[in-house]
């Protein structure tokens, strides 16, 4: 079937039709025999020159122009580009500490115009000495930046942002012409945020010391950046970092020039030079990035396998790590849309180089003909070409890009899918036509896998219902739009949808106040707003992370096997005994190995049996807080409130019995009485802060609000820490409940008894399932939690070696993990027990788009 | 002009579900006139393209038969010669597309255009134009002596009542009687948009409009606060494209009213490319209701080919 011309078709791609000559038109030149001219190739059949390059004859066209109303070539000159890579001997280094960093003896990359293969550069590779100069660097502008006044890097921001817009053109120029991307979502777009985002930030560095009082910056951060959108996702990451007082390292892959001139053009500013390095190298890097001393932070941006990947390099290695991963967005087009609009939407998600991914479009069967018809024809209209030709949709993202495309498509074809292109483009050139897949079988591997840009992958659906559980029933959840013209089915959806933003009737809107990310498999760092200033922040007095990687820690074997315990001596046993057993779905069970643990008391002497918990235990209570948790989301915060404060009552009540417990285990009367009082207040004060997690933001060039959402994650796992039994139990306990959360504990190893006492009123007080406690050995429950699929964060409070295994087990699904690297925590000061800490790490934070107009 | 749109009976169930999303289209409209431009004898050639798509208009409470022979003369000569000559267009018979008067000015207008030996078509306004608030008999009889003073094309101005109130029914009856009183003249319904209240009032008017027979719709009188826009625009286009998947019929599409310069033009022949296709670029299909923007195209002319720009005096006036 060979698909030419116009009119509406659906193709299937065959090699035939991928063969030039059948494509091109006359004397192999124009390469579109339908209205696209993506790009012309010289009749010598030599390399690719792009539309803008198309023969202008010294005779006026316009004769024939006057007939055909084509559209022309608006080429955009890089010569301004040129003059800079002059200025460098068309030789880039890196750039670090406000000087060109060009080391001898390393390995080039050549830097190309991925249109016509031009050799613009040769960019040297980083080494590690390389790596480790430039986190010198930043380490050293650290001590200057970090003492600043917000107000003073506010000034200096605003600096930066003066610099750019002087700049602008040779900016967009190079972003453009090095990825191939449309120079007017360059210019008109990512330079316009750019500048929003410094001057947003500015704002925030000068009202810092009121702001965020309580917290610090962290220190060097080290930034990992992809290929495309390097500038913008650049921008996203330092503004923030520089605003509160970070330094910032960044490795961009190799031949992406852009971070380097920016870097230039900040270094130019003179008084702090290495606040911002730029280092070109492979993300093989990362590790020895991450390594440096100094290094608080690695932020890293890229696909879901590398960030995967480097979870579990950088298991136990120190910086905290923040994700963000996938490309890949969902529209879902419901029956009361404005379906033209719709499609508009599905252009800027996938074919106008705005967005970095693919789509998943999700229609509702009553309009899907018509949404099918509306899209094809819709397709036919857009232009691909070179990106520096002004009136292109598209342009191109190099051959990595376009043989990822190739494949997806033709794999989805061998599955059966349906696919339709808007014009033919010939297999060796650099273009990728914009494609739409229909017809996928469910159960077919390509349903599952990310779709890649330029690809939109549709399918039906029959019932709004239906709808959320399709779009929930991917690992990822990075953004997503709904369109409908009725209010309660958008809000319906958009609070339904598993993402870190919904947009309700547009698509790819970005403001800097409005926190962007995203949930399970794409990651759960946050840029933007309020959100992505805590990136770089940590809780004032935190201490700096070391690593505390333990080579020979055997991730296979580390708590696999449960020490098998034999009776143990005389009972002492505590008076009034706690109900044994796991309390798991709001009753006391026995575990599945019907074996128990025995817990000594602060003699030494037996104090009591425990449950010895196992795999299929957790499992059970993973499910078990599932099953609750609708119900607990669904609860108003009054009403979680006032459960927790019940809880707390219920807990002063049984203080006497506690306190007891507690000196049993060694602590002095005094403080044990205190350490009850304090969990008390925990629970009354998390109870008091449920309220009021939400708000909404204005932003520019919106009308209508943007909510930030503050949402559960789902189901937590918490392993609490051996010191302060109760106390600790009790703070890790009730911010996840205040906020939504329903809770799998692993109460403290040497002391579990308290906890277990305190479950006898959480048996009665909370619905089941919202509190899972099992307890048994500590390394094998959270190895079981760390690789529990279905687990939505993982919070571990133990040893080194267990941290370690957590953050390298919890790449599996990707969860948020929090651990505590083996230090003990002081759990009764405010900050560390009860701070915004906690309160950010035990929800997530959602923006929802509400345009508004009529 | 082309062949006429025989209209349809009336369906209310091609407007009962219809969505129009006004933040989403208003999104449409700017980047539409962001993702598409033209230079250089691109641009020259979408001018001279535009010339030919301008309903040349004088609407005014002062015409007399001097202004509008004046006008009528422009229509004929829209670009100096030598300036067509130097881009070897000057063979093309480049002319307006029409001229467009009050009905009491429809006879002047014949005759002018007589006089200088051209068949450009003459456009009458009627109906009560702008607001159309006379007597339904009036506005039928004003058709009819129109079309005997020799206009073959007729703006009638809808009744924004029956919209606004969602008589349906009554619009489109009425708008069949104006088809009627039209006889072969052609119909171009002006919507009036400025005055809908909604863009979905927009799409839903439209296609009664066109339902009912009308061979253009048209935006606004010029005469409303607002006038052509590109939301409004994107609408009217979508209506346009919808009715003829629905019946084959194309119908034509005016913008009028503050469109007066060159670029502007170029905006708006854009974004009926994009939104319906080259098929319609021809001037039965589209057209252009200005007064000023001729000047502003014949100076833009002007610079690509003499790489100067234009004195008013360089150029005749109309």
């Amino acid at each position: 079937m060979l698909a030419r011309g116009r009119g509406r078709r659906v193709l299937r791609l065959d090699h035939d039709l991928l063969q030039p000559a059948l494509c091109s038109g006359e004397g192999g030149s124009t390469l579109w025999t339908s209205r696209f001219p993506w790009a012309e190739r010289p009749a010598d059949g030599g390399k690719w020159s792009g539309l803008v390059m198309a023969a202008t004859r010294a005779e006026s066209r316009a004769r024939e122009i006057f007939t055909t109303l084509e559209y022309g070539p608006v080429p955009e000159s890089h010569a301004c580009v040129l003059a800079w890579l002059d200025t460098q001997d068309r030789c880039l280094g890196h750039y670090v500490d406000g000087k060109w960093l060009k080391p001898e003896h390393r390995d080039s990359l050549p830097c190309q115009d991925p249109v016509t293969g031009e050799h613009l550069a040769s960019c040297l590779q980083a080494q590690p000495e390389d790596v480790a100069a430039a986190a010198e660097a930043a380490r050293t502008a650290l001590e200057s930046w970090s003492g600043l006044p917000g107000a003073s890097r506010a000034q200096h921001l605003t600096r930066l942002a003066k610099m750019i817009q002087k700049h602008q053109r040779l900016l967009w120029t190079l972003e453009s012409l090095v990825t191939g991307r449309a120079v007017r979502e360059v210019r008109d777009r990512d330079i316009p945020l750019a500048l929003q985002l410094l001057q947003y930030h500015a704002i925030q560095a000068h009202s810092q010391e009121e702001a965020l009082a309580g917290w610090e910056p962290m220190g060097v951060v080290g930034l990992i950046l992809p290929p495309t959108f390097s500038l913008l996702e650049m921008m996203w990451r330092i503004c923030p970092a520089l605003a509160v007082g970070c330094t910032v390292v960044v490795l961009v892959p190799p031949a992406s020039p852009t971070p380097l001139l920016l870097a230039q053009l900040a270094g130019e500013l003179g008084p702090f030079p290495g606040i911002l390095n730029v280092l070109s190298g492979p993300t093989s890097l990362v590790p020895v990035l991450a390594g440096q001393p100094g290094v608080q932070k690695v932020a890293f941006c890229g696909s879901v396998e590398e960030g995967r990947v480097l979870q579990r390099t950088l298991a136990g290695v120190g910086p905290e790590l923040g994700l963000a991963l996938g490309a890949e967005s969902l529209l879902l087009l419901t029956e009361a849309a404005d379906v033209d609009s719709a499609v508009e939407g599905v252009v800027d998600a996938a074919w106008s180089d705005r967005s970095p991914g693919g789509l998943r479009l999700l229609v509702q069967e009553s309009v899907w003909e018509e949404t099918m018809r509306r899209l094809q024809a819709r397709m036919e209209r857009l232009r691909g070409g070179r990106g520096l030709d002004g009136a292109v949709d598209m342009g191109t993202r190099g051959a990595a890009a376009r043989d990822l495309a190739q494949h997806y498509v033709r794999e989805a074809q061998s599955q059966g899918a349906q696919v339709f292109q808007a014009g033919d483009v010939p297999s060796d050139s650099p273009f990728f036509p914009p494609t739409l897949v229909s017809d996928l079988p469910p159960a077919a591997p390509g349903t599952q896998a990310e779709v890649p840009w330029p690809v939109v992958v549709a399918s039906p659906f029959r019932t709004a219902k239906e709808a959320l559980a399709m779009a929930n029933g991917t690992p990822r959840g990075g953004s997503a739009s709904v369109w409908s013209e009725r209010l309660g089915q958008a809000l319906e959806l958009g609070y339904g949808l598993q993402v870190g933003t919904v947009w309700v009737n547009a698509h790819g809107l970005r403001d800097p106040a409005v926190p962007t990310g995203g949930c399970r498999e794409s990651g759960s760092s946050r840029h933007g707003g309020l959100d992505g200033l805590y990136e770089y922040l940590r809780p004032s007095g935190t201490p700096a992370r070391l690593p505390y990687r333990s080579e020979n820690l055997n991730y296979e074997t580390f708590g696999l096997a449960v020490p098998s315990t034999l009776p143990a001596g005389p009972e002492t046993g505590p008076s009034p005994a706690p109900p044994y057993g796991l309390f798991v779905a709001g009753r006391f069970q026995a575990p599945g190995a019907r074996s128990s643990r025995p817990i000594q008391d602060s003699q030494g002497k037996l104090h009591g049996y425990v449950a010895e918990g196992g795999a299929k235990d957790v499992r059970g209570a993973v499910e078990a807080a599932h099953q609750a948790a609708p119900g607990w989301v669904g609860q108003s915060p009054g009403a979680r409130a006032a459960l927790l404060w019940a809880l707390a009552a219920a807990l002063e009540r049984r203080e006497p019995t506690l306190a007891l417990r507690l000196e049993r285990h060694g602590v002095e009367p005094k403080a044990a009485k205190a350490e009850v009082k304090l969990s008390v207040r925990r629970l009354r004060d998390w109870g008091a802060r449920a309220q009021a997690q939400n708000h909404s933001l204005q932003v520019a060039e919106l009308r209508g609000p943007v909510l930030r959402l503050r949402e559960p994650l789902g189901v937590l796992g918490v392993v609490c820490p051996d010191e302060r039994p109760l106390l600790a139990f009790m703070s890790l306990l009730a911010p996840t409940l205040a906020l939504g959360n329903t809770v799998v504990l692993v109460p403290s190893r040497t002391c579990p008894i308290p906890a277990l006492d305190v479950c006898q009123d959480m048996a009665t007080l909370l619905p089941a399932g919202v509190v899972n406690v099992v307890t048994g050995d500590q390394d094998h429950l959270a190895r079981c939690l760390a690789l529990h699929q279905d687990v939505q964060a993982l919070w571990y409070f133990g040893s080194a070696q267990g941290s370690q295994f957590s953050e390298w087990a919890s790449a599996g699904n990707l969860k948020p993990v929090w651990v505590s690297r083996g230090c003990p925590r002081a759990w009764e000061q405010e900050a560390a027990g009860a701070g915004p800490e906690l309160e950010l790490r035990a929800a997530r934070t959602k923006a929802l788009w509400l345009p508004m107009g009529d | 002009m082309s062949a006429r749109n025989p209209g349809t009976e009336l369906d209310l169930s091609w407007i009962s579900k219809v969505q129009v999303n006004q933040p989403a289209v208003l999104r449409r409209a700017e980047q539409i006139q962001a993702r598409r431009t033209v230079k250089k004898e691109w641009q020259a050639a979408w001018l001279l393209k535009a010339v030919t798509f301008i309903d040349l208009t004088t609407l005014s409470g002062d015409d007399t038969y001097s202004n509008v022979k004046r006008l009528c003369y422009k229509a004929k000569y829209p670009i100096r010669e030598d300036l067509l000559k130097a881009l070897n267009m000057h063979d093309k018979g480049i002319t307006t597309a029409a001229v467009c008067v009050y009905p009491a000015r429809v006879s002047d207008a014949v005759k002018a255009l007589k006089a200088s030996g051209c068949d450009i078509p003459v456009a009458s306004v009627a109906t009560g134009f702008p607001s159309g608030q006379t007597h339904l008999k009036t506005r039928l009889e004003e058709i009819k002596l129109a079309v005997e003073d020799g206009a073959t094309e007729i703006d009638v101005v809808i009744n924004r009542t029956l919209v606004l109130t969602g008589q349906w029914e009554a619009l489109y009856d009425e708008i069949r009687q104006f088809r009627k009183a039209c006889g072969t003249a052609h119909l171009k319904t002006i919507l009036a948009t400025g005055e809908l209240g909604s863009l979905t009032n927009v799409y839903k008017a439209s296609m009664i409009a066109m339902m009912a027979g009308s061979d253009f719709i048209k935006t606004s009188t010029g005469k409303e606060t607002v006038n052509a826009t590109f939301p409004v625009a994107i609408v009217m286009l979508r209506a346009i494209r919808d009715f003829f998947w629905k019946t084959g019929n194309k119908i034509g599409f005016k913008p009028a009213g503050g469109i007066r310069t060159a670029k502007d033009s170029l905006a708006w022949l854009s974004l009926v490319k994009e939104e319906l296709g080259d098929e319609w670029l021809k001037p039965e299909l589209f057209r252009i209701g200005a007064s000023a923007l001729l000047l502003d195209i014949e100076r833009q002319i002007y610079h690509h080919v003499t790489g100067r720009y234009a004195a008013y005096r360089d150029l005749p006036m109309s």
